[in-house]
């Protein structure tokens, strides 16, 4: 899936888009543009862009910017949105408080 | 750690279809659902569905989930509620979040139901309070009984778009347009015309330019799109709304099967012809497998249940291959037709019978006047009372066939045909073929060409109902208003299921024009 | 804003009228139903300003995915109003941030 994401290509110079404010992580307030600069210092995957910037890991878990983000990374790097992956799914799938998922209930 | 035979997750059409198959097999069965209440979408669909008779044609989504409800509850199904699955481990292993407590079960067959979220589309002002998914409309609307807003307008003309907007109509809601940046609506044709025939217009080829407001969605500019997907100089509409409802597609909530090491296809588990993924005993059933309507979904939960049951030797493989048959053949017929997984992406032009579709029904929600006399269903007639059926587009629906007792309808066993009319029927004019048509698009026309007028029979579903006298204005099927008109008969019944049958007399020339009724707004001429 | 009867649904069974406090207001509300249909019912839209950019949220997806409803519920944060029966006596608070102090920094 990511055979295409040569690390040595070169994106040129970040080009400023006219809605690079446009917020695309909602809970995390992250802009395209944010998203777009990240992809030119290197971060070229779901994982990376989540890493550095905290996209998808708001309090709704990625529900809402997940294709939005994947769609973003791709453009700027000139290939389909499938070559993107989608970001991992981990336990918790949902947000859970700590003091929940400490307290294991037997099924009565 | 608690072991059941078969774990489902997702209570909505599918899982809770899979239950009841597993367990009728015998199958200890359990359902757990992240929400308070079971069904799914289920609940807030409140128009009838398509399909024929064992599809549950003409039934109204709620009674749907009724019934899948009572049906598991007689066999025994658990269905546990507000119960969050938050991680899957090896072993078909789960872990459930109930309350402030995690409790792992694990299941010797686990079916993975857990249904679609909305797609995202951004543009200045999307995080206004005031912009909200269809979805969020629908369950405000019919679960809670509150309007998202009063002045709303929808993006996005898939069926989702389309039957929201008319669900946002019954509850009292302005809609002042549908907008959609592809250039054909993407839904039912019978869906849109509910819609315009009202009033509100359709913007297809066109997308959101930007949401302003003060804290809140108070307007709304749209724009025309070019071929590059750019905005066209000069093409700016701006609406005030205090609503903008997004039915911008749906995607898999795939994320336990891509945990669980299913194999995937982009976000969608690949399954076998019995729903089983790539891992044994895990399943995938309903929209999560690939989006399609509540039918679909109940049918393959039906088909996974039953598999389950048979690899756990609850069902012989006769009885396994039967069941399997019957809802193969079942699925297939509602993937047939214009709008059928087969057909998506090809650009349609003609119906299967060879009729060329109509285009502005394509581009502008509502089938032109010199376009409907080519179709099987319509022909006027000068004597009696006779049905129009205004129905042009081949999908998998016939309950028009089964309502009329004299025969006057017919589809054949392809259910995808379009709908004749007969040359020499005797109709009664009992309407309930209107009100069994789940597109609305029946209509009742009896001339009375000695007097000049005609009465027009159209289908209902608004408050207040008007009454007998009362005037009004007739639209047409674009929601032009057309003559003054007057209600000479309502009908409701039971049989015809909350669909009113409203008759109006309109002039003997609009007798193929007047397709809808809007009373005259208080201080009118209201009983002249 | 509440639907008093539905051409299809007819009327909607609620439980019985209770007062709750928002942002120190008296409000009612049905107990039973979610926090976020009692408040638009009052006309209420924002739910909360976020962290950052301190704009106003309110209900998105209604169903409990998105978190843009959440506000301070008896003083806990981050409660789902669209997904939270309102009970009798609750008090909800319009959430900045993570706190009901909307002049406390990020």
């Amino acid at each position: 899936m990511h055979k295409r994401l040569d690390r040595s290509i070169d994106l040129g110079p970040y080009v400023a888009g006219p809605d690079d404010d446009m917020i695309i992580c909602r809970c995390e307030e992250i802009t395209k543009g944010e998203i777009r600069k990240a992809v030119h210092e290197g971060m070229f995957t779901t994982t990376e862009i989540r890493r550095f910037l905290r996209t998808g890991m708001g309090l709704c878990q990625g529900q809402t910017c997940g294709n939005l983000v994947r769609r973003i990374v791709a453009t700027e790097l000139g290939v389909s949105v499938g070559e993107i992956e989608y970001a991992v799914a981990r336990a918790p799938f949902r947000p859970i408080a700590m003091k929940t998922l400490a307290n294991e209930v037997e099924e009565g | 750690m608690k072991r059941y035979e078969l774990i489902v997750i997702g209570a909505g059409p599918a899982g809770l279809s899979a239950a009841i198959e597993a367990a009728r097999a015998g199958m200890q069965t359990i359902v757990f659902d992240e929400n308070a209440k079971p069904g799914g979408q289920l609940f807030k669909q409140i128009h009838k569905f398509f399909g024929s008779k064992e599809h549950k044609a003409k039934i109204r989504g709620y009674d749907i989930g009724d019934d899948l409800l009572r049906e598991a509850e007689a066999l025994g199904v658990k269905v546990v509620l507000n119960a969050t699955v938050v991680g899957i481990y090896e072993g078909k292993e789960i872990t459930v979040m109930i309350g402030d407590g995690i409790t792992h079960y694990k299941g010797d067959a686990v079916i993975v139901a857990t249904g679609a979220s909305e797609n995202m589309v951004t543009f200045p002002g999307w995080t206004l309070p005031g912009v909200i998914g269809a979805g969020a409309a629908q369950t405000m609307m019919n679960l809670h009984g509150i309007k998202p807003g009063h002045r709303v307008l929808m993006l996005g003309t898939g069926n989702v778009g389309l039957v929201v907007s008319y669900q946002l109509l019954q509850a009292g809601c302005e809609v002042v347009c549908l907008v959609d940046a592809a250039k054909r609506v993407g839904g039912y044709g019978v869906h849109a015309s509910k819609v315009t025939r009202t009033g509100v217009p359709f913007y297809l080829g066109h997308t959101i330019k930007a949401i302003e407001g003060d804290g809140k969605v108070e307007k709304v500019t749209i724009a025309a799109l070019d071929d590059t997907w750019a905005f066209i100089e000069g093409s700016d509409m701006t609406f005030e709304v205090d609503t903008v409802c997004l039915a911008v597609g749906l995607s898999p909530m795939s994320q336990l099967t891509k945990t669980a090491g299913c194999d995937m296809m982009a976000n969608v588990p690949v399954t076998n012809g019995y729903g089983e993924t790539s891992v044994p005993g895990i399943y995938a059933a309903g929209d999560v497998s690939g989006i399609e309507e509540a039918s679909s979904a109940m049918i393959e939960g039906r088909i996974a249940g039953a598999d389950a049951a048979y690899q756990a030797g609850y069902l012989t493989e006769v009885a396994f291959k039967t069941i399997v048959e019957a809802n193969e053949a079942s699925l297939d017929q509602l993937r047939q037709g214009m709008f059928g997984p087969d057909e998506r992406g090809k650009v349609q032009t003609t119906t299967d019978e060879g009729i060329a579709l109509s285009t502005t029904l394509l581009e502008k929600g509502y089938l032109a006047e010199n376009e409907i006399g080519y179709f099987p269903g319509v022909e006027t007639r000068q004597k009696g009372i006779y049905p129009v059926i205004e129905c042009t587009q081949n999908i998998p629906c016939n309950p028009c066939q089964d309502a009329c007792v004299k025969g006057c309808i017919s589809i054949g066993d392809k259910i995808t045909s379009l709908p004749v009319v007969g040359e020499n029927i005797d109709c009664t004019g009992c309407g309930l073929c209107v009100a069994s048509c789940s597109g609305q698009s029946i209509f009742l026309i009896e001339e009375k060409a000695e007097e000049n007028i005609a009465y027009v029979s159209m289908p209902y579903e608004f408050l207040p109902l008007p009454e007998r006298g009362d005037r009004g204005l007739a639209l047409n099927r674009s929601g032009e208003v057309v003559c003054e008109t007057e209600i000479i008969k309502l009908r409701s019944s039971k049989a015809m299921d909350k669909t009113n049958i409203l008759t109006i007399k309109v002039p003997l020339d609009m007798a193929m024009k007047a397709r809808f009724f809007k009373p005259l707004t208080e201080g009118g001429a209201k009983n002249a | 804003m509440r639907l008093n009867e539905h051409p299809i649904l007819g009327t909607f069974e609620k439980g019985d009228l209770v007062t709750f406090e928002f942002d120190g207001k008296a409000m009612e509300g049905y107990e039973g139903e979610p926090i976020a249909v009692a408040l638009r019912a009052a006309g209420v839209m924002t739910h909360r300003h976020t962290m950052k950019n301190n704009t106003p949220r309110g209900i998105f997806c209604a169903i409990g995915r998105c978190t843009d409803c959440v506000m301070i519920v008896d003083n806990k944060p981050n409660i789902r109003t669209c997904v939270t029966p309102l009970v009798a006596g609750m008090k909800v608070q319009t959430q900045y941030g993570v706190t009901a102090d909307a002049d406390a920094k990020a």
